[in-house]
């Protein structure tokens, strides 16, 4: 009997206790009890058990309970409770039925132990999970992610991933996460990239990507490193939105530019040419054509025998000269319009050879001294034609107009300017060009500096036609007493 | 009309000079005329006798396309030179271009009194020295 009294004092010390009746009257209720539902002892005995309820658990739970208990068995469960003051709390609780004669309940015994604690840390474990999973719902949704590990081995994707990369999930697990790589970007952005998230950061960027097909994507991109308890990455979440269409409009706005100008480039110098063609026309065709009908008119009204046959001899030269302004006329619109022209590969060093031979008399009667550096860049490939023009014009010249007081001397060069084009230099020791006073002229048809019988303004007005068309440059430096530079920038046609 | 003393024909064109000068001398109007091939020689010419009245012509006739220094450059040159010289001297641009361009040019310089363009005739020279 002592024994039984101590049970019950244990119990009445660890755990709330109420009695009620078959009808869930309370009879009895422990210190405990009145602790937790903040209800005094007096308050309790006599009301419906019902005075805690919080009207929290469906109907079909209680009704559960009640029959559980009326047909003798002992229900265990989790109760929410109601105090007095309206605060909840749980309680895990065992109900025992006290059973008559008869085996009819007559009392119920309910033993409960708090549990708010714990219930409120599983419903706010609850809350947060679905928080977390609201999260990954939105952020898979909306959002292209993927998760790798600390070296970059794919450990999840999201469909999104999937549908824009175009390989399946089952491709890209286990794979590294380069398989998208598309190579677009420089080693020095993607080291960056990587020292940033091994060192625990966040990363933000653009990045060009390479879909199964070979397609490319742009990916408004963050990664974010998960870290582990010293701190370091343990896997990584990538979290990427497609910026293609927006990448593709700015990258078609910046190409249209890029032609535009280049279009714009083309138009200048075509008008160039027209405006210059037209000054051919109306000066360089015009003034032989004047000489000619004034000629003819003299003729008509001239009485005088001598004179006539005087001035039928100068009709002879006019005609010729005409004849050759024209045929050069004919000869640059030609280069102008041989945009087809083929080019073959030259070695610079043998071409320029083959042509000094042809100068070899004029060299050795001006005891010239022709001095050339072409083994550094000498491989072209251009058209033949334009590149024997172009340096027999500026060798020409430069024996040409060579000064009558001291041996020519005369310095050819290439040397490679990019990997694309070569930058020859002729350069004379001779008389040469005042370009303060004729900078816009050197190369124009027709133009001479110096009184030479055989200037014709010519050579250079054709070869910078030709330099011209295949895209290059030609210009020179001088200094009149002193010698001339040209310079000819050759764009490999490769 | 007075009798001009001296014309100045810049050019290099020899057929056309040769023409020219015949087409003058038949006007009677002028007792001189000098032919210089370039910018640059007549322009020495004018630097060498600037206080030559006698010398110094009262017409120019230039041409724009020659070697050395053509009519563009002569005219630069000459506008600095054009305080200094001790007789005021009309200048024409003679020249076979009818561009529009180099036409507007000369306009803008004042020192060209007239562009004419090839060839001079007779006629065309008559009503250029009765509006001198």
């Amino acid at each position: 009997m002592e024994k039984i009294t101590d049970y019950k004092y244990a119990l009445d010390e660890s755990s709330i206790i109420a009695i009620t009746d078959q009808k869930g009257i309370i009879k009895h209720v422990n210190e405990n009890f009145c602790k937790i539902s903040k209800y005094s002892i007096e308050e309790l005995i006599g009301q419906d058990h019902r005075i805690i309820n919080s009207a929290y658990h469906s109907k079909e739970f209680i009704k559960d309970l009640w029959t559980t208990i009326a047909n003798g068995k002992v229900w265990k469960g989790e109760l929410k409770n109601k105090a007095k003051d309206g605060t909840i709390y749980w309680v895990d609780t065992t109900i025992v039925p006290f059973l008559d004669a008869i085996g009819k309940p007559y009392q119920y015994v309910a033993i409960r132990y708090d549990i708010t604690n714990r219930k409120k840390g599983e419903e706010e474990l609850k809350t947060s999970l679905k928080e977390v999973s609201d999260y990954k719902y939105a952020l898979d949704e909306s959002a292209i992610v993927a998760i790798t590990d600390q070296k970059g081995i794919i450990k999840h994707v999201n469909e999104n991933f999937c549908k824009i990369s175009k390989y399946s999930a089952e491709e890209l697990i286990g794979q590294d996460h380069r398989i998208i790589n598309s190579g677009y970007h420089s080693k020095e952005f993607i080291k960056d990239l990587w020292t940033t998230i091994a060192n625990g950061k966040v990363w933000k960027g653009e990045l060009k990507n390479k879909a199964k097909d070979g397609s490319t994507y742009w990916v408004d991109t963050t990664i974010v490193p998960f870290l582990n308890q010293v701190g370091k990455p343990y896997q990584y979440v990538a979290i990427r939105s497609d910026i293609t269409q927006s990448k593709l409009s700015v990258e078609q706005i910046k190409a249209n530019n890029v032609k535009a100008i280049e279009y714009a480039r083309i138009l200048e110098i075509k008008n160039t040419q027209l405006v210059d063609f037209c000054n051919i026309v109306s000066h360089n065709l015009r003034a032989p054509l004047i000489n000619i009908s004034m000629l003819v008119d003299f003729l008509e009204t001239s009485q005088d025998e001598d004179e006539t046959q005087k001035v039928l001899s100068k009709i002879k030269p006019v005609v010729n000269h005409l004849m050759e302004v024209f045929n050069e006329l004919v000869e640059s619109i030609q280069v102008k319009q041989d945009t087809e022209i083929k080019s073959d590969q030259i070695g610079l060093k043998e071409c320029l050879e083959k042509i000094l031979i042809g100068f070899e008399t004029q060299i050795k009667e001006y005891q010239a001294s022709i001095q050339h550096d072409i083994n550094e860049a000498s491989n072209l490939f251009f058209p033949q034609k334009y590149i024997e023009s172009i340096l027999t014009n500026l060798i020409s010249n430069a024996l040409k107009y060579k000064s009558p007081n001291r041996t020519p001397i005369i310095k050819i060069k290439t040397q490679y300017q990019s990997p694309s084009s070569i930058l020859l230099s002729v350069s004379d020791n001779g008389l040469g060009i005042d370009l303060v006073m004729h900078k816009d002229q050197i190369f124009k048809i027709r133009k001479v500096f110096h009184k030479h019988p055989d200037a014709k303004g010519f050579g250079l007005f054709m070869i910078k036609t030709q330099v011209d068309a295949m895209g290059g440059r030609i210009w020179a430096e001088s200094q009149p007493g002193i010698g001339s530079t040209f310079f000819v920038e050759f764009i490999n046609q490769k | 009309m007075n009798k001009i003393k001296t014309l100045t024909l810049v050019d290099d064109d020899d057929v056309f000079v040769f023409l020219t000068k015949k087409t003058i001398q038949e006007t009677k109007l002028i007792e001189l005329i000098k032919v210089f091939e370039n910018g640059l020689d007549a322009l020495n010419f004018l630097i060498d006798n600037k206080n030559d009245l006698d010398a110094l012509p009262e017409i120019i006739l230039l041409d724009l396309s020659m070697p050395i220094m053509n009519g563009w450059q002569f005219l630069d040159e000459y506008v600095k030179l054009y305080p200094s010289l001790g007789k005021k001297i009309t200048i024409y641009i003679c020249s076979s271009s009818i561009s529009p361009d180099d036409i507007t040019r000369a306009k803008s310089i004042s020192a060209v009194s007239d562009y004419i363009i090839k060839p001079i005739s007779k006629d065309k020279f008559i009503d250029m020295i009765k509006n001198l």
